[in-house]
């Protein structure tokens, strides 16, 4: 195959060269960073990817919208750290036994809500994820309700006596982060490249036609969910024991379960690097909002007088202005990039290439 | 040997009566044509055919297997598939993903998946247009793609609902060409379609169905010089 060329499913080798140079340099960037607040922003990129890859495994290949992947990302969370934190089971087993839990619940739900189609899909998606808020703020003997659970300490990970790591800085979880992200992006490529990944197509572009050539529609939904509920919870367990902290108002909120859905319709959906593009622009934004790093670099620039009206507005209400931020955002990407940053760019090349022959 | 019988089949929506107590047989290899006027009821009896919906009353059996309340995935797999009156092209996909949706069907692997894709699209004659995303074929191309796809699936029983709608004559002749071609292979087809002059070319028999109700059935000589059926298309007194 000629290099730089779109091959059969549209994957094209320049993307898959960049990505084993990038992943390289990841794997050696602790060695050279010092500042813990970047290797925080990048630990919040992998675990945006994790998620986002998972939806888009849903979402953006099966075309089933769902509003609701907090749900979860939450049951995730939630497991693992019960177990560890009530019963003593370590996280590398809690982890998995939180996948087994969301997805054998994500199984019931979808055997139920799949029966909907479009928008109303998207509401009952919704409606099980506010379920699931309000349960895990009633449960208090199991959640400790609204007060959250605070995790005491991990236990270090040991192979036989030799200990791995003791989780004291954020670099095992940079590096458990890294892998995961890996395996969910190398996952979408296998799925993408399968007889499943065919029928999730199919059920995206046309359900009625995808039922005629022989698709089990439930069956291969309900599939879809489960893939992208495993990659969804494994981001919860690891988003609750890197913040050391779980309450249903951040890992259950309707807050979240969107900026999964944006992170992939901004970076571009149905595709392998879609989420992580997504999650590369919309996690260091919306950091940058809530430090009120851009309201200090417009008032630094000059552009805004600190003391008139406009300048005070920004400094003091700009942070909380992130979900509105988000909103301009979107309704951005949606006019003018329909297919995501990634469609987009995709675009422009391919126009290029056109017009160079 | 029969490899279809609709026994008295009739499908209500609510009072009304799509298709009342419609019931005729097909020979494996034989074209057959339904025609009927606008609103006669040849979509639902697709429909029900394929497991679309559940028939209201009545029996449909085909190649040996009672079809009552089986999903079209099911129906498909039994070997009996479909194309659609309006087209429903995978639209983001290429042709030949298209193809291989309707092939892996019968096989886990995408290799042979796109062999047998590959020999369905030269079938039809779409050669060309191999890579290409189905959203951007015209339409005459898209209702061979149409066609390709459900070969792919390997079908006993192939159903066209209208796969001439809204072609030139040029495109026409092509497709009565690939359904005859088609039964040539040995595929028994079932075929709605509006152009009198083809549907008296390609069938084999012919069923009439008038406001849900079977009006005549016969071979196209029958057909033409039955009172009834003129008087349904033309208005009678």
């Amino acid at each position: 195959m000629r290099p730089f060329m779109h091959n059969m499913r549209g994957t094209s080798t320049l993307p898959v060269l960049l990505a084993v140079v990038a992943v390289a340099a990841l794997f050696l960037l602790p060695n050279f960073v010092e500042s813990t607040y970047a290797l925080h922003i990048m630990i919040l990129i992998f675990i945006s990817i994790i998620m986002g890859s998972g939806w888009n495994i849903l979402g953006g290949y099966t075309g089933q919208y769902s509003v609701g992947h907090a749900a979860y990302f939450g049951v995730g969370g939630y497991t693992t750290i019960i177990l560890m934190q009530y019963r003593h089971i370590a996280p590398w087993y809690g982890v998995w036994a939180g996948i087994l839990v969301a997805v054998a619940i994500a199984l019931i739900i979808g055997t139920i809500c799949f029966r909907l189609r479009g928008p109303y899909f998207v509401l009952a998606s919704i409606a099980v994820a506010e379920i699931f808020r309000v349960t895990a703020l009633n449960l208090k003997k199991l959640t400790n309700g609204a007060e959250g659970i605070l995790i005491t300490d991990i236990p270090p990970f040991k192979i036989g006596d030799v200990v791995i790591t003791d989780f004291m800085s954020k670099v095992p979880f940079y590096y458990i982060g890294l892998v995961t992200l890996i395996i969910a992006i190398f996952a979408t490529w296998m799925l993408q490249n399968s007889k499943l990944g065919y029928y999730f197509q199919a059920i995206r572009e046309d359900q009625d036609a995808a039922h005629s050539l022989g698709i089990n529609l439930t069956i291969y939904k309900n599939v879809a969910l489960a893939c992208s509920v495993v990659f969804t919870s494994l981001a919860g367990s690891l988003y609750g024991l890197y913040v050391g902290f779980i309450d249903p108002s951040t890992v259950l909120a309707l807050d979240l379960s969107v900026q999964i859905v944006m992170t992939c319709i901004i970076g571009g959906i149905g595709t392998i690097f879609g989420p992580v593009i997504g999650a590369v622009v919309l996690v260091p934004f919306s950091e940058a909002l809530r430090s009120n790093m851009i309201a200090q670099a417009i008032i630094d620039s000059g552009l805004v007088s600190e003391n008139s009206g406009f300048g005070f507005f920004l400094k003091e209400q700009l942070s909380h202005a992130h979900v509105l931020i988000y909103g301009i955002l979107l309704v951005v990407v949606i006019l003018y990039m329909p297919d995501g940053i990634l469609g987009f760019v995709r675009k422009l090349t391919s126009k290029r290439r056109k017009e160079a022959i | 040997m029969a490899i279809l019988e609709i026994k008295h089949v009739s499908k209500f929506f609510g009072g009304l009566a799509a298709n009342s107590d419609v019931s005729f047989e097909m020979v494996s290899g034989m074209i057959m044509g339904l025609i009927g006027p606008n609103g006669a009821g040849k979509t639902t009896l697709f429909n029900c055919i394929t497991g679309y919906y559940p028939p209201s009353r009545g029996e449909i059996i085909f190649d040996g297997h009672r079809m009552n309340g089986l999903h079209p995935d099911a129906v498909c797999k039994l070997g009996m598939a479909r194309t659609w009156q309006k087209v429903r092209p995978l639209a983001k996909m290429s042709v030949v993903d298209n193809v291989m949706v309707g092939a892996l069907c019968r096989t886990n692997s995408l290799k042979k998946a796109r062999e047998m894709a590959m020999e369905k699209i030269h079938v039809v004659g779409l050669g060309n247009r191999v890579k290409f995303l189905a959203g951007s074929l015209p339409i005459g191309e898209r209702k061979k793609l149409e066609v390709a796809r459900v070969l792919a699936t390997q079908p006993k029983l192939l159903l066209l609902d209208e796969v001439m709608g809204g072609l030139n004559p040029a495109e026409s002749e092509e497709i009565i060409q690939l359904i005859l071609d088609i039964k040539n292979i040995g595929i028994t087809q079932m075929v709605i379609e509006h152009d009198m002059k083809a549907i008296m070319r390609i069938s084999d028999r012919i069923v009439v169905l008038n406001s849900g109700e079977k009006l005549a059935e016969g071979n196209p000589q029958e057909i033409v010089s039955n009172k009834a059926v003129v008087d349904a298309y033309l208005g009678g007194e």
